[in-house]
């Protein structure tokens, strides 16, 4: 459990942040994965993605090469670019349809997309694990990034433990064992315990100590 | 043991240790100290075992009588009668004996218990809500209004003067009757009889009777030329152009501009050295607040002192921001604001905190009706620089609702939902 090497994934988010990437890899450890997922859950990330040197295709692109559309069917039928609805109420609409024109049941042209991102896409991960990188996907709102500082804690050379009772007092603002209390509106504080990286907060619900690892705002 | 102890000790029984009490304390000092509860000679005896609260309850509250009851019934209808038995059994008298005081502080009733009288002062005062006659009121003439001036004169005279004129008024009493005269000529000038008149007479007298209502929207509104003179020399103020704009730029009425607070924090001179020689003007730093979520902050710098604050003042007003607020009363969480080498971390507190901060920050947090706050400006503290970030600070807060929405969480203040508060 390299901190040094996670106070460089700090730095690199915060950076990235700023100058406003919707997308930006880190090396790739069982620590980081498991942060980065906890990150993701309390919705600083839009997306964690396991790739090799190169971004994974956007989630867009990948439906269209999977099944590629001409464009000249799309000014021929301008409704495709709209959803489909579903197949039952378009054969009751088309029955319905008939009866009241008394014409025969036109037959519908059979739908181009089926989305299922397992058939149409396939990341290639690198066997290599030094070439593989862990691919993030960076929030903004309001012309402001969602994730903007990630600091450490526990230092490389001075890790922190605390027990469930004082990150209780931590999650309730109150300072305890060197570490300053969450008193910021938002601010999240990642916990490496025996049950895998936590949130201070549901540490202090499943009363478990642990390591204080990262603060995020 | 000594040889001079008699031998019948050995063999008697041991005699009993001395009973540990309760709560073993060890003394320090030589008062003899009462281990149980001390209790009295003689056993207690409550009023309830001897019956005396029922007694003196029947004394004091007796059941009606045959005649009374009689009585009653001339006074009352059947259903008041029993409603009243039905509202005297529910309270039992013992009850009365053992709790019931009589009110004696300056703020009770003037009545126990006939509320048919309606007092004007504690209770609602008297409306009377039609006008009386035909109610159509017409402007007056010269010769009406006269005579009602000087009808209202000899009323309000008399009232001054319940025995009548002095005779031979001295020269203290002719000043004072001078004055009184005055006094009435005024108030005949105020009084809408010397407006208005209508062709009943009851309905003339309705205008200056003080029960119908003032909303009261058949009643004329006081248009005399002496209340319209009164009115306007009050509001002949000179009229800054700077104003004049801020009120058109601002839209409020003037009443809600006069009313915002400001305070000017920060005064020093300043000097512009050029070839002609030294120039100097003032500098001036004011904030400007409604006391309710709205703070601004202007600066002016005048070579007139005047003109510097005045124009301070009307930037601060202009540069007012609404400041969220949490509750009404504090800030949300810990928030920092940089102005050049000042930070300021101003934090949230609970209720009844108080404002625990410096005095700029005081008056800011004033101004912008903030209740409990704690700050802390740890390293510079240039007045100018903390003013400015602490303005930023507050403007710059960031909402929880803006953090859940960005994250895709949902939020839910447990406090409004616990306590049933409405929003602030």
């Amino acid at each position: 459990m390299s901190l040094v090497n996670l106070a460089h994934v700090c730095s690199h988010l915060q950076n990235a942040s700023r100058a406003r990437l919707g997308l930006t890899s880190i090396p790739v450890s069982k620590l980081h994965v498991a942060l980065m997922l906890g990150l993701q859950k309390e919705g600083f990330l839009s997306s964690v993605a396991l790739g090799g040197p190169s971004p994974p295709k956007p989630f867009l692109l990948q439906d269209s090469i999977a099944d590629p559309t001409p464009k000249h069917k799309i000014s021929d039928e301008p409704w495709r670019v709209f959803p489909e609805p579903d197949e039952v109420d378009e054969k009751a609409l088309l029955e319905s349809w008939a009866k009241a024109t008394n014409s025969p049941i036109p037959t519908p042209t059979k739908a181009t997309t089926t989305r299922s991102m397992e058939e149409s896409y396939e990341e290639s991960v690198p066997e290599n694990p030094a070439r593989r990188r862990l691919w993030l996907g960076l929030k903004y709102w309001n012309n402001e990034p969602v994730l903007s500082k990630m600091k450490l804690v526990s230092k490389p050379t001075r890790r922190i433990w605390l027990n469930s009772d004082d990150i209780g007092a931590i999650v309730r603002g109150r300072d305890a064992g060197y570490v300053k209390g969450i008193s910021k509106p938002g601010e999240c504080l990642f916990v490496t315990t025996d049950r895998g990286i936590l949130e201070a907060r549901e540490c202090a619900e499943k009363r478990i100590g642990g390591m204080m690892l990262v603060r995020v705002v | 043991m000594s040889v001079c102890r008699p031998a019948r000790c050995l063999f008697s029984k041991p005699s009993r240790l001395p009973k540990s009490s309760s709560h073993h304390l060890r003394p320090f000092h030589t008062t003899p100290c009462r281990n149980a509860r001390r209790r009295p000679q003689y056993p207690n005896i409550k009023a309830e075992d001897l019956n005396l609260t029922d007694k003196h309850a029947s004394e004091r509250y007796p059941a009606y009588k045959p005649d009374e009851e009689a009585l009653l019934a001339k006074k009352y209808t059947a259903s008041q009668l029993a409603a009243i038995k039905a509202a005297e059994a529910t309270i039992d008298p013992r009850d009365l004996v053992t709790q019931g005081q009589e009110r004696t502080d300056p703020w009770r009733m003037p009545y126990k218990d006939d509320l048919a009288q309606v007092d004007p002062i504690l209770d609602h005062p008297e409306k009377i809500h039609k006008v009386p006659g035909n109610g159509k009121f017409r402007e007056t003439t010269f010769y009406e209004q006269e005579t009602a001036i000087e009808q209202i004169v000899n009323e309000q005279m008399a009232k001054l003067y319940p025995d009548g004129l002095p005779e031979n008024p001295d020269e203290y009493d002719q000043a004072d009757l001078d004055g009184a005269i005055d006094a009435a000529t005024m108030q005949a000038y105020l009084d809408p009889r010397t407006s208005y008149i209508s062709d009943s007479e009851e309905a003339t007298r309705a205008l200056a009777d003080p029960r119908y209502s003032v909303i009261m929207p058949e009643l004329p509104r006081i248009d005399s030329r002496a209340v319209r003179a009164t009115v306007t020399s009050e509001q002949q103020e000179e009229v800054d152009p700077r104003m004049t704009q801020l009120l058109l730029q601002l839209g409020w009425p003037k009443e809600r501009v006069n009313a915002i607070r400001t305070k000017t924090l920060v005064a020093h001179n300043v000097t512009n050295q050029t070839r002609m020689g030294k120039i100097r003007s003032m500098y001036y730093l004011t904030i400007a607040g409604n006391m309710n979520g709205l703070l601004g902050v202007g600066e002016g710098k005048s070579t007139e002192p005047e003109e510097a604050m005045r124009k301070a003042r009307i930037l601060a007003i202009r540069n007012m921001k609404p400041i969220p607020r949490y509750e009404g009363r504090t800030i949300y969480g810990e928030v920092e604001g940089r102005v050049g080498s000042v930070r300021v971390q101003l934090s949230s507190r609970p209720p009844g905190f108080g404002l625990r901060v410096q005095s700029l920050i005081f008056e800011m947090a004033r101004a912008a009706g903030i209740q409990d706050l704690a700050a802390r400006v740890p390293v510079s503290r240039n007045k100018m620089n903390t003013v400015k970030a602490v303005w930023q600070a507050l403007i710059n807060q960031k909402l929880p609702e803006d953090i859940a929405r960005a994250r895709g969480k949902k939020l839910v203040d447990v406090r409004k939902v616990y306590y049933g508060r409405s929003a602030n």
